[in-house]
């Protein structure tokens, strides 16, 4: 352990009184900034929030703030498209994460062999990931189009009716997935490789002798060493799925019929289409508290601070 | 016995087999949306509408890059996208490794050091629409909406956090005994980390460096928010702004969404060591 940690018996270079004191306080002078911007970049619009949220704003600055207590949240309530809107996020996340989980976990299963030592062929496999979501999502518009894109062209020669993908009601939101899992299955892939990579191999040994089947190993070994890469993965990739935003507004500006319509957009709407930041407020609260509850939960059960 | 090595030896053949294959159709699904963007950004209008599509383009052409960098201004979306990265990277990744130092070397009082911590991560958990009607309501009392400070700002709200768990975790994997050494030849806490520690992590800075300048780089919602005019306006923001509900542009959107890949690509292969660890925030170390 370093001395200077106490504070107490930092080296004495017997120079200027400022030096030494901000040689002693550096644990605290080496966070400040930090700590100050992000106070500034979050507590700070959460009150702001909070405070726009209990009145009825109007656009224009210049016009004042008439207080209306818990109205805006009141709305929540009976708002018949912000309930649209929660049910699409909730299940684009849980069918967009599920699929990306087992896709990613299995080609890991069945890859992890073959590919470990094959370092360019892996980043290749990582582009989607990096590319910018705009980019992805432009990309798949240009795949869905209906009238000249690649996957109607496909379904023609396949024999199969063509569709309008995207701008179809009971296919929209499938597209988006479709896209979302193009992109974000090689994260849990590569996540799950460096799980992989780092298990021991001692247990395994050992139930090999014990004749312990494979599928056994799986569920006895395997998945629970495996259980933090998991649990970071899923984590990171729900927070994800929950502020989708970028693929919705190129796709299908979340229609047809609202069947797209996401939380995120539909914050956006009421805040610049329909010019109404008080509610808006009040809906981003409720997307902040869910947030907060679900990824502390997360954290504390997986003690990931540590 | 020989029959069991044989069926073995055959299940091993078909597992090889199989997992040549999945590679080979990955690869295949992986590559061809980029690919077809590419090829598109090179075809003429009418080539681009084509059925059958044209799955080489016949008549390559780069009208559509002159379109949108020459006669649109998707070079000045181009170079806001970049200062903006650099200013935010530079901000970020500076208070980040001072910080992330600072969370894996010294005690605090009252388990601190983990309550910062976590609390730093959950910032980075905060969806950034959440932030955007208090940030646009601010930027907008400062006069600040259309301006690449304002962009950085934002920006850095999310950056910060990814930076500091960065470093912390590779600091995290320093030997401490190196800088313990330093002191005790002399040097000052603050002189064991900048001679010490710093140059020893410099991988680890380069590779958070790049991995700001990716994710600011692929920002989008923010500057929608808070950038409304070319003087200000990012890259993904120019390109959609190329759809819209009359037209879309494909041939232009195709060009400037292929030139926004190209850095993304060639950064993620110079970070392809540090890419388990940036894509889990130094969670998980590959």
């Amino acid at each position: 352990m370093l001395k200077s940690d106490k504070g107490t018996a930092a080296p004495l270079r017997l120079g200027r009184g400022m030096e030494q004191w901000s040689e002693r306080h550096l644990r605290y002078l080496m966070l400040a900034p930090t700590v100050v911007i992000l106070l500034a970049l979050t507590i700070f619009p959460s009150i702001y929030m909070f405070y726009a949220a209990v009145h009825r704003v109007s656009p224009n600055p210049d016009l004042p703030w008439t207080f209306v207590g818990v109205d805006n949240f009141a709305r929540l309530l009976t708002d018949g498209q912000f309930q649209v809107a929660l049910r699409n996020t909730v299940v684009f996340t849980v069918v967009a994460v599920s699929i990306e989980f087992l896709l990613g976990l299995g080609l890991a299963l069945l890859l992890d062999k073959f590919i470990r030592r094959l370092t360019f062929l892996k980043t290749v496999l990582m582009i989607p990931m990096m590319l910018p979501p705009i980019a992805v999502a432009i990309t798949w518009k240009l795949i869905y189009e209906p009238q000249f894109g690649v996957l109607n062209e496909i379904m023609f020669r396949l024999g199969l009716p063509i569709q309008a993908w995207a701008g179809d009601v009971n296919l929209a939101m499938f597209s988006i997935i479709v896209a979302d899992v193009w992109q974000w299955t090689p994260f849990i892939f590569l996540l799950m490789l460096a799980g992989l990579a780092s298990l021991p191999v001692e247990p395994y040994e050992a139930a090999a002798l014990d004749g312990a089947s494979s599928w056994r190993q799986f569920w006895d070994l395997t998945i629970p060493f495996l259980k933090p890469v998991i649990a970071i993965a899923l984590l990171l990739r729900v927070m994800d799925a929950l502020r989708l935003f970028d693929l919705v507004f190129i796709l299908t500006g979340g229609g047809p019929a609202d069947r797209t319509k996401v939380l995120s957009l539909y914050i956006y709407q009421v805040a610049y289409r329909f010019a109404d930041p008080g509610y808006a407020a009040a809906i981003s609260l409720f997307v902040l508290f869910v947030t907060i509850v679900l990824s502390t939960w997360f954290m504390k059960r997986m003690r990931l601070a540590e | 016995m020989a029959t069991i090595r044989t069926r073995n030896r055959s299940r091993e053949m078909l597992l090889r087999f199989a997992a040549y294959l999945t590679i080979l159709v990955a690869l295949i699904l992986t590559l061809f949306p980029v690919y077809w963007i590419a090829a598109n950004s090179f075809k003429f209008d009418i080539d681009i509408f084509a059925v059958p599509p044209e799955w080489l383009p016949r008549n390559p052409t780069l009208k559509h890059y002159d379109e949108a960098f020459v006669q649109r201004p998707f070079l000045r979306y181009a170079l806001n996208s970049f200062l903006v990265a650099i200013g935010t990277t530079a901000i970020s990744v500076t208070f980040g490794t001072m910080a992330g130092y600072a969370l894996a070397r010294f005690h605090y009082p009252w388990q601190w050091r983990k309550q910062i911590s976590f609390w730093i991560l959950s910032t980075r958990m905060m969806p950034p629409i959440v932030s955007i009607i208090p940030l646009y309501l601010f930027f907008n009392y400062f006069d600040m909406l259309n301006t690449k400070s304002a962009l950085i700002i934002a920006y850095t709200a999310f950056n910060l956090p990814f930076a500091t768990w960065m470093m912390k975790s590779y600091f995290q994997d320093l030997p401490v005994e190196l800088e313990e050494a330093a002191i005790v030849d002399g040097d000052t806490r603050w002189g064991a980390f900048l001679h010490v520690a710093l140059p020893l992590a410099r991988p680890g800075l380069a590779a958070t460096a790049i991995f700001c300048l990716i994710i600011s780089w692929n920002e989008f919602l923010l500057s929608l928010i808070v950038t409304l005019t070319e003087q200000s306006q990012t890259l993904p923001i120019g390109i959609a702004g190329r759809v819209t509900q009359y037209a879309t542009y494909w041939g232009e959107i195709s060009a400037a969404g292929f030139m926004a890949c190209v850095p993304i690509v060639i950064f993620a292969f110079i970070v392809q060591k540090h890419l388990v660890r940036g894509l889990s925030l130094g969670a998980v170390k590959g």
